[in-house]
């Protein structure tokens, strides 16, 4: 070992490499030009995740007597990636009212076009609109591709399960396509609720593929049949989904459908032995009916109205029973939205006085909720508000 | 009409954040805007599930107990930032695996240097040597930040003989020579994911600071995660008077014969202003905001000496099961594949297998973290942003879900059990850095610091136009919660210092 004295000197003497190095790079020709470029990190990112998309629609399907097909193309760049199961957020002009509907992509990641498909629903506010106002060569804008519902192959094995409910089917669409195109190393098992057999969308490809490919089952279930109908009929409980999966061990589960089948089919799962982190969830939106809901004031009708001074921005009359983003859009105020289903935070803002009601799959951060944040696509009024628009 | 203010903040990471408040708490009319809709930058959290995850922090330094808080504790407690969070304590420094060692390294100087020495006992007498080096230097360092002011080169090597000499050098330059054992040295260099850089490479004075004040003071984590914090800074500016704006980003600050004269936002609104404080990095500040031709070209000629820091890949869990079950007792857990640090270096320039990981289970230090029975577990590993940008769109899934699938092995080595149990797992990369916090590179520690770029020779607080501060990872003293904090009060500082100078001469 050399004597400290002589370290101290190299040490010291680093002063001139370093001044050196430094003189060096700074020449021109040398080091890092940070000049050459422009607007990097919004080139790069938004090859993969554009806030925003133009689409332009190339055709309309009638897929059901209540449900249509859209195929749309995007204008302003390539398709993003995405992963089978993702939705977009669906950005429209109702009536003067710019408000959005997040929709599932049906088609796989590599089809030329995004493929969304609409169910109408009674006292719908945009559905309705698309199915009776959107034609091929209409313009419309989404968000880029969302959303974590989607078959994770670093946890979720590869012997999956789909618990299927009416319109709940477009995101399994894009896994099975997907699955089925690339020759995936994976088992599913499509288990489909419908009202009526008229009501089954995608019916024949499902039973086409599932002819085709081994590594895919397709099972119909329905819960009111027409007289004479011979398949399996009633809701996907736990006696169906035993009789039909058999053994639950090493299988994920996936729920997509109507509110009312995520208790239902997690319930189900639950009696035949499922554990909770086996089991994913689709998100669903707000409430239809938010009175309905465990927790909601007792007595309180959903038209009641209170009003909702937005600081600096003026006041709006809100109704107890609907979301106050979708109040906030009627009035005209551009509020950021993605899942309107509370879990994404996009449409966060500050609740500075009064109440709101939240159902229980709102999810809001724990420092969000200590500081008065709220998620407005699942927060009702329950009194008089004050809120601040971030 | 176009709004006038004292100063404008461009981002609401944790140093505009901080330049913010420090400038309300004095006095000044200030506007904060953000493009996010959050504040916090990668001070933030999010929610899948049941799961709520910490972003970024892995231990928060500067706190310090009670009883001895340390500077960035008494610089919050200033603001009136500290009342609002409660800091819990993290039960140990680190722990240190290899494939044929398994340490746990304790808080505190001396259980530190004891575990050390018990572990190596062949090498105990370089240990205690090199970090006698390392704490001395510390003590300097903490000597010049508390005298507020420059230090004059004649003198320093006197009056601060360590931090004179050990300015210009690398920690492994130092190690090297105290410590022979390569186990040795990678256990005492374990810290170098939080400084970037590996030991042959990284800045002495910037390694020495950062593992002195864990060693020294502890660390801590805040109740409700780093969320709580960012949202903490916020309340007590608007609680001051502060203005903030979110989902709003500003598209150009103008400037008219050299100096700073406003912002304008993307909607296209103009806002006046003298001062501005950029905590968007440098490189897009002038670049794209100002405009290459609107800064003296010295400056990006200055730039080219420094080399963006690395992003990280991170891999966060949501586990049905508890951090008992997984065989978790340590907040934060180093997984080695060996310990040639130099190798891993290479590693991260390039999209191959993750030699190391950092393993955080925030249960240990926040139980509350996640419900019970259940465990929030997040995987970090080093990669630098640009292997990241040519990876063509359609295979970016693939592509991250191969680098997380090896980080998971590598976790399942201490926590075995871990990916049968997940529930939910979310995959980050420099391209989600890139997206969320806006920073080249996704960098998480600005520009790197090798000796020449270290906390006193990086880019300072004044930028290149008058009236323009740079805060966060970037400027001095550099990356981390603890420095980026600092920078936003050092850049407030300095603009109130001028304010009062330009009174005084009026």
């Amino acid at each position: 070992m050399a004597p400290e004295f002589l370290y101290w000197l190299q040490d010291v003497f680093a002063y001139l490499r370093v001044a050196r190095e430094r003189r060096r790079l700074r020449q021109p020709g040398h080091g890092f030009d940070y000049t050459r470029d422009r607007d990097t990190v919004h080139r790069i990112v938004s090859r993969i995740h554009p806030q925003r998309m133009r689409l332009r629609v190339v055709e309309v399907v009638q897929q059901t007597p209540t449900s249509k097909t859209f195929r749309l193309e995007r204008t302003d760049g390539p398709l993003p990636p995405f992963r089978p199961g993702q939705y977009v957020n669906l950005f429209v002009d109702v009536d003067g009212v710019l408000t959005s509907r997040p929709y599932s992509i049906a088609s796989r990641p590599g089809s030329p076009y995004l493929e969304l498909t609409v169910r109408d629903k009674p006292g719908g506010f945009v559905a309705p609109y698309l199915l009776s106002q959107i034609e091929a060569g209409d313009e419309l804008e989404s968000s880029g591709p969302a959303g974590h519902f989607y078959h994770e192959p670093l946890i979720d094995g590869n012997d999956l399960v789909f618990l299927a409910g009416g319109s709940g089917i477009t995101p399994f669409m894009s896994i099975i396509r997907d699955a089925l195109h690339n020759n995936r190393p994976l088992q599913i098992h499509l288990l489909y609720g419908s009202r009526s057999p008229d009501d089954v969308i995608y019916g024949e490809e499902l039973a086409e593929l599932a002819a085709r490919h081994p590594n895919f089952r397709y099972t119909l279930v329905i819960s009111e049949p027409p007289p004479g109908y011979e398949g399996l009929t009633g809701f996907l409980d736990a006696d169906r989904i035993r009789e039909q999966v058999g053994d639950v061990r090493g299988k994920t589960f996936y729920i997509c459908g109507p509110a009312v089948m995520y208790d239902f089919c997690t319930t189900a799962l639950e009696r035949l032995g499922v554990p909770p982190h086996r089991i994913r969830r689709e998100l669903y939106g707000p409430p239809d009916d938010v009175t309905k809901e465990p927790g909601w004031p007792e007595g309180l009708a959903a038209d009641t109205l209170f009003e909702v001074e937005v600081v600096g921005r003026g006041t709006v009359r809100a109704m107890a029973g609907e979301p106050l983003l979708n109040t906030l859009e009627r009035y005209g105020f551009l509020v950021p939205a993605l899942c309107r289903s509370g879990a994404c935070s996009a449409c966060r803002l500050r609740l500075l006085s009064g109440r709101v009601f939240s159902p229980a799959h709102a999810t809001p951060r724990e420092a969000d909720r200590l500081y008065g944040y709220i998620h407005a696509c699942v927060s009702y009024p329950l009194e008089d508000l004050r809120i601040r628009l971030p | 009409m176009t709004e006038k203010y004292d100063a404008v903040v461009v981002g609401a990471g944790l140093g505009g954040l901080s330049a913010a408040t420090m400038l309300a708490r004095n006095g000044l009319r200030v506007l904060l805007l953000e493009r996010h809709n959050i504040p916090g930058g990668y001070a933030t959290s999010f929610v899948r599930g049941r799961y709520e995850f910490e972003v970024a922090l892995h231990e928060l330094s500067g706190i310090g107990p009670p009883e001895r808080r340390g500077g960035l504790y008494r610089y919050l407690e200033y603001l009136g930032v500290a009342d609002r969070v409660e800091f819990l304590t993290v039960p140990h420094l680190y722990r240190s695996v290899f494939p044929n060692l398994d340490v746990t390294l304790p808080m505190g100087r001396e259980p530190f240097e004891a575990r050390l020495c018990e572990t190596f006992p062949h090498e105990a007498r370089g240990i205690r040597r090199f970090l006698k080096r390392v704490f001395d230097l510390g003590q300097d360092f903490g000597r010049v930040v508390r005298q507020r002011g420059a230090v004059h080169p004649l003198t320093m090597p006197f009056r601060f003989p360590h931090l004179f000499r050990y300015l210009p050098t690398t920690w492994g330059q130092v190690l090297n020579r105290d410590v022979r054992d390569p186990l040795a040295r990678a256990v005492i260099s374990q810290y170098w994911g939080y400084v970037g850089l590996p030991p042959s490479r990284i800045s002495f004075l910037y390694f020495a600071v950062t593992l002195a004040a864990y060693v020294l003071r502890g660390a801590a984590f805040p109740r409700g995660r780093s969320q709580a914090l960012s949202n903490a800074f916020l309340a007590t500016f608007e609680e001051l008077g502060g203005e903030s704006r979110f989902n709003c980003p500003v598209r150009r600050i103008l400037t008219e014969n050299g100096r700073v004269v406003g912002v304008v936002t993307e909607e296209g609104e103009e806002v006046q202003t003298n001062w501005v404080v950029s905590n968007a990095d440098p490189i897009t500040t002038c670049r794209d905001l100002i405009g290459v031709d609107k800064v003296p070209s010295s400056f990006f000629a200055n730039l080219q000496s420094s080399e963006i820091a690395p992003s990280t890949v991170n891999v966060y869990l949501g586990v049905a099961r508890s951090p008992e079950a997984l065989g978790l007792a340590e907040h934060e857990i180093f997984i080695n594949s060996d310990p040639d640090f130099d190798r891993h270096y290479e590693a991260m320039q390039a999209l191959g297998p993750v030699p190391a990981i950092a393993l955080t289970c925030y249960n240990i230090v926040y139980p509350e973290v996640s419900p019970p029975g259940t465990s929030v577990v997040v995987l970090t590993a080093l990669s630098y942003g640009q292997p990241w940008y040519d990876v063509p769109p359609e295979a970016y899934v693939e592509t991250k879900n191969r680098v997380a699938e090896a980080m998971i092995q590598l976790a399942e080595r201490v926590a075995p059990g871990l990916r049968e149990h997940a529930e939910v797992v979310e995959v980050s990369t420099p391209i989600t850095n890139m997206r969320y916090a806006g920073t080249m590179g996704g960098s998480i520690y600005g520009f790197n610091q090798p000796p020449r770029d270290n906390m006193v020779w990086r880019m300072g607080h004044r930028g290149p136009v008058e009236g323009l501060y740079f805060v966060g990872a970037w400027t001095r003293p550099g990356g981390g919660f603890e420095p980026c904090v600092m920078s936003g009060q050092m850049a407030a500082g300095a603009i109130l210092h001028r304010i009062k100078k330009e009174r005084e001469g009026a």
